[in-house]
């Protein structure tokens, strides 16, 4: 019995931890309209959470669409298929790369941001003395953090996918001498509003999700340590760019 | 759950005497522990309405355990803790929260909202619980922070205070909303002698002047002696001695007779078990 056990130990445990996160995404959805009923803190921390990331993601967008437009404009040249450039570097932006990237470097800027802050709400007791004051710190710290989490996410992922069509913008016109009127002609024929800029939302949105819960989750539940803390922000980033690439593959799957 | 076997207590428990006039808290039977390691074992008490009642006890005898489990935080492996006329441990979260409104707890540390000013923590629970008009909770955090006497520190952040300021702050914050029970978890470690002296008297003026009953939770044993109403003295996982201050000083069991004088040798180990110092020093070295 002992080694039965033993056995499928490992297996209860991950549907402990499965079960327990299950709970804690179900809590923040429902207090979401509670979290909107509270615009101020909301608000507060949309702007945090935005403003700390805003920088990395319009840097990062801008950078991926130069190298984008680099090395499409290589490849296409020998097709002698240019004039395609601003089309397909907006579609890759769009469907792929503006939300997995967002979500990553969400994860990794944003994402710290909050497992830390939270972590340390833990360790100093700040969240035990919200629930002896009788505030439920899911309802008052939580919630405005998820909601501006999940909303945040694909207003960054549109900087993200605009600069990246600026970077390309830069090389495709005033390095390689495109026509302006061939490049955005291009990115308007290919690209469709529904399958395309809809579709790349709704992945950011639900990018969003997962990283703001996996986060808040990993913050919330910290050991009331230093190392609990440092240990929680690393599993958040870990978790979170897993979840990115595995919801990727799945979203795009049934997408596509 | 499987209950490990108690430690005998040093002296019973059942001798013990207990306060009179109505009761705030009843603490009955209880059994709560870390893992394996057994904290309460039948621990009984009984905190006295409207009056100061000091647990004292050595570090790690479960004094701040005892304030999480009245609180509601943790709950009792076993027993009953009643606070009023209600059952702490079967509480739903919602009474609960209805309960702690009742309730202030000063945490050891302060426990502040770093991101908060003085002012706004000390209107956290104020603008949580209450639609009172601005100017309304303007004039009441004053009001709690002049009797602290930071008034003039409302701007400041929790991390421009020093220690005791920042505990001032925190009982400013936890009596905002007058509070029936008022809970000091370590109310005087690291406070200077002016300081410790100013929160004693506000926790002896609380007290008197609005009837709250006070749990204070220390091992400060001179001055709780002379603040409080009644004393319990806990260790072992329960009580080894209770009265007030007038009779544990009195008191002929060794265990109390050496934690109230201080005393290195007595029933109260100062050191850790370990096997032979001297084997320790010279026998075989090994690996950390």
């Amino acid at each position: 019995m002992k080694r039965f056990y033993a056995l499928i130990q490992p297996f209860l445990e991950f549907c402990g931890a499965l079960g327990r996160r299950l709970h804690f995404l179900v809590t923040s959805l429902v207090l979401v309209p509670s979290a909107l009923a509270r615009p101020r803190q909301f608000i507060e921390q949309l702007f945090y959470v935005g403003s700390v990331s805003f920088i990395l993601i319009a840097v990062g967008g801008l950078f991926v669409g130069l190298v984008l437009a680099l090395q499409f404009y290589t490849a296409l040249s020998r097709f002698g298929a240019t004039s395609s450039l601003g089309g397909l570097v907006t579609l890759a932006l769009l469907r792929e790369l503006g939300p997995v990237l967002t979500a990553l470097l969400f994860a990794g800027r944003a994402g710290t941001s909050l497992a830390s802050e939270l972590g340390l709400m833990r360790a100093t007791r700040q969240i035990d003395a919200m629930e002896v004051m009788a505030v439920d710190p899911m309802r008052r710290v939580v919630a405005p953090r998820f909601l501006a989490g999940i909303l945040a996410m694909p207003l960054l992922a549109a900087i993200f996918s605009a600069m990246g069509v600026l970077g390309a913008y830069l090389i495709g016109i005033k390095m390689m001498g495109l026509d302006p009127g061939v490049f955005w002609s291009s990115m308007r024929h290919e690209v469709r509003f529904h399958s395309d800029f809809v579709n790349g939302m709704i992945k950011s949105l639900i990018f969003g999700v997962a990283c703001s819960l996996i986060s808040l989750y990993e913050g919330y539940h910290a050991r009331p340590t230093a190392e609990g803390v440092g240990q929680a922000t690393t599993r958040s980033v870990v978790i979170s760019s897993m979840a990115i690439l595995a919801l990727d593959f799945l979203l795009t799957s049934f997408m596509y | 759950m499987t209950i490990p076997v108690p430690p005998r207590p040093l002296t019973g428990t059942r001798d013990l005497a207990q306060p009179t006039g109505p009761s705030a808290i009843r603490v009955q039977d209880v059994h709560f522990g870390y893992g394996s390691r057994l904290v309460f074992s039948g621990l009984n008490l009984t905190v006295p309405e409207g009056q100061i009642t000091a647990i004292l006890g050595p570090s790690g005898s479960g004094k701040s355990t005892l304030i999480e489990l009245m609180t509601g935080q943790k709950k009792a492996l076993r027993g009953q803790i009643e606070v009023g006329d209600e059952e702490v441990g079967v509480l739903s979260r919602r009474a609960l929260f209805r309960l702690r409104r009742r309730m202030g707890v000063l945490f050891q540390d302060g426990a502040l909202f770093t991101d908060l000013s003085v002012f706004e923590n000390v209107a956290f629970p104020v603008r949580e619980h209450t639609r009172l008009a601005e100017a309304l909770i303007h004039h009441l955090v004053l009001m709690k922070l002049e009797a602290v006497g930071l008034r003039g520190a409302h701007s400041l952040y929790p991390s421009q205070l020093s220690g005791g300021m920042a505990r001032r702050v925190a009982l400013a914050r936890s009596i905002v909303l007058d509070p029936l029970i008022m809970f000091y978890d370590e109310p005087l470690v690291g406070l200077d002698p002016i300081a410790m002296g100013m929160i004693l008297r506000l926790i002896v003026h609380l007290n008197r002047s609005l009837g709250i009953t006070s749990l204070i939770v220390s091992h400060d044993v001179s001055e709780m002696l002379e603040v409080a109403d009644w004393c319990y003295l806990i260790a072992e996982g329960c009580v080894q001695g209770a009265g007030p201050p007038a009779s544990i000083r009195e008191m002929k069991s060794p265990w109390v007779r050496q934690f109230v004088s201080g005393g290195a040798e007595g029933p109260v180990p100062f050191h850790y078990p370990s096997r032979n110092y001297a084997d320790d020093l010279f026998g075989k070295v090994r690996s950390a």
